[in-house]
């Protein structure tokens, strides 16, 4: 058999990266869509969950880097594998047509290496914009993520790219969530079709989630007069 | 009816190919789809030209022999079937159809419609058998297997290995026929005593050859003329990982 070092380099052990780093980031979308929300709630509580998560733990750069590993790990093996699938088939069809049902295929699963490219580039500006971005105080402690949150969002383009990649997240979640359930192996007869359906509305829900936010945010601005550092 | 057709011809596995067109005339729809090409091939032949090169065997659906792009669906657009099995009452007077072989590196067209699927030969020889000592037929019941066992499969055995699933993924994957032939040892207690060798060696042999990866769009199970279902190769990927974890 292969050796240990070589279980994950095949197309199966591959598929068993992607769809379980793939997976984690649909966990970690849920818990961010979680804090996120609470903008909904005023500065003082948005700016305290932030503080907890950052200040109060002492686990956060490990499980940042984890984070970032796990990420890393999903573009790097989707975009090899990418690679390799296109030398599997050097002459193409003259006419290819979907097959139909049965066939899971959508317009979300066919363009699934634009859409994590996409994303790709879009958490570059994100992380850049929220972790790596200016930095206010808040008087209770931690940073003034409210206000860093509010200012990131007051430009009309911004929010229209950040709506935009909803959209591309939305997609790539549509295919990719019951993707990763089939790339690990799980299959029930009568579970699969549920955790189909219930991965295409998580993408939903996500996507709608983080559109909602970015346009309340848009729409909450403080007063035009104030002075932005 | 009369037809007009695209069909591709490439002399051999090294010539340039490229779609001809053909006119298919007085088509009976009783006609299945390989007996058109028949006669296409019949004028062809009366007028001096070279008869269309394209597989086929049994002529009934079951030996996984025809291999036809048709209209940019493999085995044509009929579920179940395989395209020896699709008659011409499918399609409309006037109609027009691109028939192309089977597109995948691990294929290589051998001439106008045939590919060369040894391929998959290689990925059986690596583990899709059972190893079985001579001697005395054992009773055909003396392993008790629970019916449902048995029929699901019986339902992975039915792969014809016709390739139609590598021609239908847009990553010319074999994963849906190795899952079928790994599934349908898994599942049976015969199929045992060697399931983590076959399945860490089918797969690397099908890495090797060339084809590509799953990316779950299912567009295989949708071809198969067998309706072979994506839940095989869930259950390739619990066979590995047992693989990996169990094999001495």
């Amino acid at each position: 058999m292969a050796s240990r070092g070589g279980f994950l380099s095949t197309s199966v052990g591959t598929k068993l990266l992607i769809g379980v780093t793939g997976f984690l980031l649909f966990l970690y979308l849920l818990i961010h869509i979680g804090g996120n929300a609470l903008i909904f709630f005023g500065p003082a509580v948005f700016n305290n969950y932030a503080y907890v998560m950052e200040q109060k733990n002492p686990l956060l750069p490990l499980i940042e880097l984890a984070l970032l590993a796990v990420f890393l790990i999903h573009a790097f093996k989707t975009v090899r594998m990418f690679l390799a699938n296109q030398s599997a088939r050097p002459v193409p069809y003259a006419m290819k047509k979907p097959a139909g049902t049965p066939s899971r295929k959508t317009l979300a699963s066919s363009t699934m290496i634009v859409s994590g490219l996409w994303l790709l580039v879009f958490l570059i500006i994100h992380v850049k914009a929220f972790r790596f971005g200016p930095e206010y105080d808040w008087p209770a402690g931690g940073r003034d993520l409210y206000r860093q949150e509010m200012e990131n969002l007051s430009n009309p383009l911004m929010v229209l790219f950040y709506i935009l990649s909803m959209t591309v997240v939305g997609s790539h979640l549509f295919h990719g969530i019951a993707s990763a359930v089939q790339s690990l192996g799980l299959d029930h007869p009568k579970w699969t079709p549920r955790l189909l359906f219930a991965g295409k509305v998580f993408a939903v829900i996500i996507a709608v989630g983080f559109m909602i936010i970015a346009a309340w945010v848009y729409l909450n601005q403080p007063g035009a007069g104030r002075v932005r550092v | 009816m009369n037809l007009k057709l695209r069909i591709w011809r490439q002399a051999g596995p090294a010539a340039a190919g490229r779609l001809v067109e053909y006119a298919a005339d007085h088509v009976s729809p009783d006609m299945s789809f390989l007996e058109m090409l028949d006669v296409v091939n019949e004028g062809l032949t009366k007028k001096g030209e070279e008869a269309i090169a394209f597989d086929s065997d049994c002529r009934e659906g079951i030996c996984g022999t025809c291999s036809l792009v048709i209209n940019g669906v493999p085995h044509g657009p009929d579920r179940g079937t395989t395209a020896c099995q699709l008659h011409m009452r499918r399609f409309k007077d006037g109609d027009s159809v691109t028939i192309e072989p089977w597109r995948a590196a691990a294929f290589p067209v051998v001439k106008d419609l045939i590919v060369d699927r040894s391929a998959f030969d290689r990925i059986i020889a690596a583990g899709g058998y059972v190893s079985v000592n001579c001697g005395g037929a054992p009773d055909g019941n003396a392993i008790p297997i629970p019916k449902d066992v048995a029929d699901l499969a019986m339902d992975s055995a039915a792969c014809i290995g016709c390739g139609a699933c590598v021609a239908a993924c847009k990553n010319a994957s074999a994963h849906l026929f190795m899952s079928a032939k790994i599934s349908q040892f898994a599942l049976l207690p015969q199929g045992h005593p060697e399931r983590h060798r076959r399945v860490t060696a089918m797969i690397a042999q099908a890495d090797g050859e060339g084809f590509g990866s799953c990316s779950n769009e299912g567009e295989c199970q949708a071809v198969c003329p067998k309706e072979i279902p994506i839940s095989n190769i869930a259950r390739m990927t619990r066979e590995y990982v047992k693989a990996a974890l169990l094999a001495k």
